[in-house]
């Protein structure tokens, strides 16, 4: 082997690493091939791939803007060469988990804008509901098409050293990332052929059409038009906006090119006024009508939410859905799938203690090195405590904030996040991810498999936010044989393409063509 | 289509172009000034100015009239809204607001032009020499060609064509213009002098073979004129930019294009079936005058009718 070969670094002990098995000794059954390939690649081999996945991200544009950061409007998100592997199994059981978990958010989005049973029964107390600021006074009793109001979810999910699967949060207003899973797969092909053929990776390519029929779906005419509507180019996600559009073939919107007229949306179009039908917001709420809400949204269209509520186009996600991602509903979503389905949730919960209620705050306030404490309507890891990671300075600034205003706050044990091998300077070392897959509520529930992994590239960090020096992986659900051998591709799928020139012409130049190193 | 977006697809191909045109008048004035002898020369200094219109943004930057002042001036200045620089980053940025309208491939080639461009800044250099202006007319080359290769033939490569036959008639107009004055027809003169400019009119819209090809004779200023006016068959003429126009404004929308077809049909009328003498009757300053007034009438009648929220 030319080069230097790569240090491979153990996770510490008491992590729950995904490629390496407890003792830290041999690679889990999934991983297997995986590990033997990486003990060909060099430090120079993976290097030189990080930098053909760097200026081909930093070409294509797949950029981000950090906000409150002047000087760097677009950075790249680091995109990390080392996949993350889920293994079929493991991905089957959290697929039935995430379809009941969005299946009883639905019927509970449904149900407080309805009947509000499950305030009736007593399951969640009703001030919680009905004082929340994500609670939409508008959508009560407002029918909405096929009884969906969150037709696009993002679930936070982590694994901790028990090994078990945690939901973190549920993403019901605008989820973004799905653009980096499809970079980051586009890229990973591009890059490994070779890993490709030794496993077989269950696709994901066809997230944007699963998505343009979600949407499509959601409508109750024939034929409808599907707009997709982004805040502009000044947004943190408008790569993604733009992306997504493209891949749909649907217009992407700002609000000034739609305006309503008697009732229904149109668009401003070359050929003139085009009736909307469907709209696929990447705004908030508060920004989606002046006239209904925030009166200084330059980003909305004035009258929207009127045109909405008579029926005449379909928003998605609906408005009002962020009631039921709030931090402090959260706790309750496990006694949704019960009270709803009558079923066990599969996923867990991660164990929350309300600082709303004065004993769980004692108890909040007494351990606050060890927890983490999180603003019930914060997002993007902001404004945000990791007990264990912070200064005694820090906790005791933060208790201040805390006391001031506990309803504002909820707080977790601090989980140790499982780790996955990841190219870094010291070489593949063990980094904290979490995941995140998408789930499409159409007729069915739809998630392609895998979802967007995001790693914390700062050794130690449990922060995996983009905004905070966080990075992505590809995200590979793999078919295992039962012995540990991935279940065969194409055996040595790489098929000659050797239509060519004639056999003579070809010939002729092979001499000049084997010297240049041409594709073989 | 969107109306917004037909405008940033309108305006990402008009700068391009701008640029490509800003860095053939340079690349052609530069050598000019070497030919000729005479590199104090102010009036060939200015000249890439005067065509462009920025005589007075430039003297309003203070510096003397050299013709490296001016050449960085039209192609770096920050202030100059017209620089090469700064087309390059509105066509980049007008892109970017409709990424999702063009190919991937047009994208990043747009956006590798951009960055390049960065990166020329940041070496500290700011190069006024052929292999730059090069580069611009290379970059724009790609673009068209990735362009022409990789879109649906449909609205948004039609007002990406649109755009590009808009402005690429006005440059030459321009070209044509200051030139003829600097050579009016049949003044004698220093017959050196008429012979490189001349010749550097038609390398700057990349006519020279054309010319030899067609008259296989001296170069006259009324030849130069008839050439650059009426011929159909060169990319860079008024006529043949016209016939373009004509065409692509039949495949847009009739309604909102009404006005803009009305104003596209009658100037193509005076390209397609006038003549030399129909130019000299009013004098070919006047004629390309007028020209360039009813090109910029229509550019406006392109926006107003497509482009314009209403």
């Amino acid at each position: 082997m030319d080069g230097t070969a790569l240090t491979l670094i153990a996770p510490p002990k008491g992590i729950f690493d995904e490629m390496l098995d407890g003792d830290a000794r041999h690679a889990r059954t999934h991983y297997r091939a995986y590990a033997d390939w990486l003990g060909s690649a060099t430090v120079e081999s993976m290097a030189a791939k990080r930098a053909e996945a760097d200026l081909i991200f930093r070409r294509i544009g797949i950029t981000f803007s950090v906000y409150g950061d002047e000087s760097g409007t677009e950075r790249l998100i680091p995109s990390d060469v080392v996949p993350r592997i889920i293994a079929a199994s493991e991905w089957a059981a959290l697929e039935r988990g995430l379809v009941q978990r969005v299946t009883a958010i639905n019927r509970f989005l449904a149900d407080i804008y309805h009947a509000q049973e499950i305030l009736k029964a007593g399951l969640i107390p009703e001030d919680q509901i009905l004082a929340n600021d994500q609670f939409q006074v508008a959508m009560i009793g407002m029918r909405v098409p096929h009884d969906t109001y969150a037709h696009i979810v993002g679930v936070d999910i982590v694994r901790h050293n028990d090994g078990h699967y945690y939901v973190l949060e549920d993403n019901l207003r605008v989820p973004s990332g799905v653009s980096y899973m499809l970079s980051n797969r586009k890229m990973m092909m591009r890059l490994f052929p070779d890993l490709f053929r030794r496993y077989s990776v269950r696709p994901v390519e066809h997230y944007p059409a699963l998505l343009l029929q979600t949407l499509r779906a959601a409508a109750e005419v024939d034929n409808p038009t599907v707009v997709l509507l982004t805040p502009g180019r000044f947004n943190s996600a408008y790569f993604e906006h733009t992306f997504l559009a493209q891949q749909m073939g649907i217009e992407l919107v700002e609000g000034q090119d739609l305006f309503v007229k008697d009732g229904f949306v149109y668009m401003r179009t070359t050929s003139g006024p085009q009736r909307v039908d469907v709209i696929y917001r990447r705004l908030d709420d508060s920004f989606l009508d002046p006239l209904a809400f925030r009166p200084d949204s330059l980003l909305g269209v004035a009258g929207l939410l009127a045109a909405y509520r008579l029926g005449n186009v379909v928003i998605a996600n609906a408005v009002g859905t962020g009631v039921a991602d709030d931090k402090s509903i959260y706790p309750y979503v496990p006694d949704m799938v019960r009270f709803y389905l009558g079923e066990e949730p599969i996923l867990k919960n991660v164990p929350t203690w309300q600082c709303r209620k004065p004993e769980d705050l004692g108890y909040v306030l007494a351990h606050l090195p060890e927890l983490v404490v999180k603003e019930v309507h914060g997002a993007g890891g902001y404004g945000m405590l990791v007990g264990p990671t912070s200064s005694k300075d820090e906790i005791e600034r933060f208790r201040k904030v805390l006391e001031a205003n506990p309803t504002n706050y909820i707080a977790q044990p601090t989980l140790a996040l499982s780790s996955c091998p990841t190219f870094v300077e010291e070489g593949v070392a063990p980094r904290h991810i979490d995941l995140r897959p998408f789930v499409l509520v159409g007729r069915d529930v739809r998630i392609v498999p895998g979802g967007l992994t995001r790693v914390a590239l700062r050794k130690g960090s449990l922060v995996v936010n983009s905004s905070q020096g966080g990075g992505t992986k590809d995200t590979w659900v793999v078919d295992v044989d039962q012995d540990g051998a991935p279940a065969a591709g194409p055996a040595d799928a790489a098929q000659s393409q050797s239509q060519s020139q004639s056999q003579g012409a070809a010939r002729g130049a092979g001499a000049a063509q084997s010297s240049a190193g041409g594709e073989a | 289509m969107l109306s917004r977006v037909a405008g940033h697809l309108y305006w990402l191909s008009r700068y391009l172009e701008r640029a490509e045109n800003m860095a053939r008048i340079l690349d052609v004035g530069q050598s000019l000034a070497l030919l000729s002898g005479r590199p104090g020369d102010e009036a060939a200094a200015i000249e890439p100015l005067v065509i462009t219109e920025t005589l007075d943004a430039f003297r309003a930057t203070g510096k003397p009239a050299t013709p490296e002042n001016a050449a960085r001036f039209l192609a770096w200045d920050p202030a100059h809204p017209s620089s090469i620089a700064n087309c390059l980053e509105a066509s980049r940025e007008n892109a970017r607001a409709v990424r999702g309208a063009i190919t991937s491939e047009m994208w990043e080639t747009i956006n590798d032009t951009w960055l390049q461009l960065q990166a020329r800044r940041r070496s500290g250099r700011e190069p006024i020499e052929t292999e730059f202006f090069d580069w611009v007319k290379e970059r724009s080359h790609l673009f068209r060609g990735v362009t022409f290769a990789t879109i649906r033939r449909d609205q948004p490569y039609d007002f990406i064509r649109l755009a590009t036959f808009i402005e690429r008639a006005d440059n030459t107009a321009r070209i044509l213009s200051v030139k003829q004055a600097r050579n009016p027809a049949g003044e004698g003169g220093d017959s050196v002098t008429d012979y490189y400019s001349l010749s550097a009119v038609l390398r700057s819209v990349s006519s020279l073979e054309s010319y030899r090809d067609t008259y296989r004779d001296a170069i006259d200023v009324r030849r130069v004129a008839e050439l650059l006016i009426f011929s159909p068959q060169l990319p860079r003429s008024l006529r043949f930019c016209f016939d373009e126009i004509q065409r692509i404004l039949a495949r847009l929308p009739q309604e909102a294009g009404r006005s803009a077809r009305r104003l596209a049909a009658i100037i193509h009328a005076g390209l397609a079936h006038g003549d030399l003498d129909d130019v000299y009757e009013v004098g070919l300053h006047r004629f390309l005058d007028r020209f360039l007034r009813d090109n910029m009438g229509l550019g406006a009648a392109i926006h107003a009718g497509y482009m314009e929220m209403k």
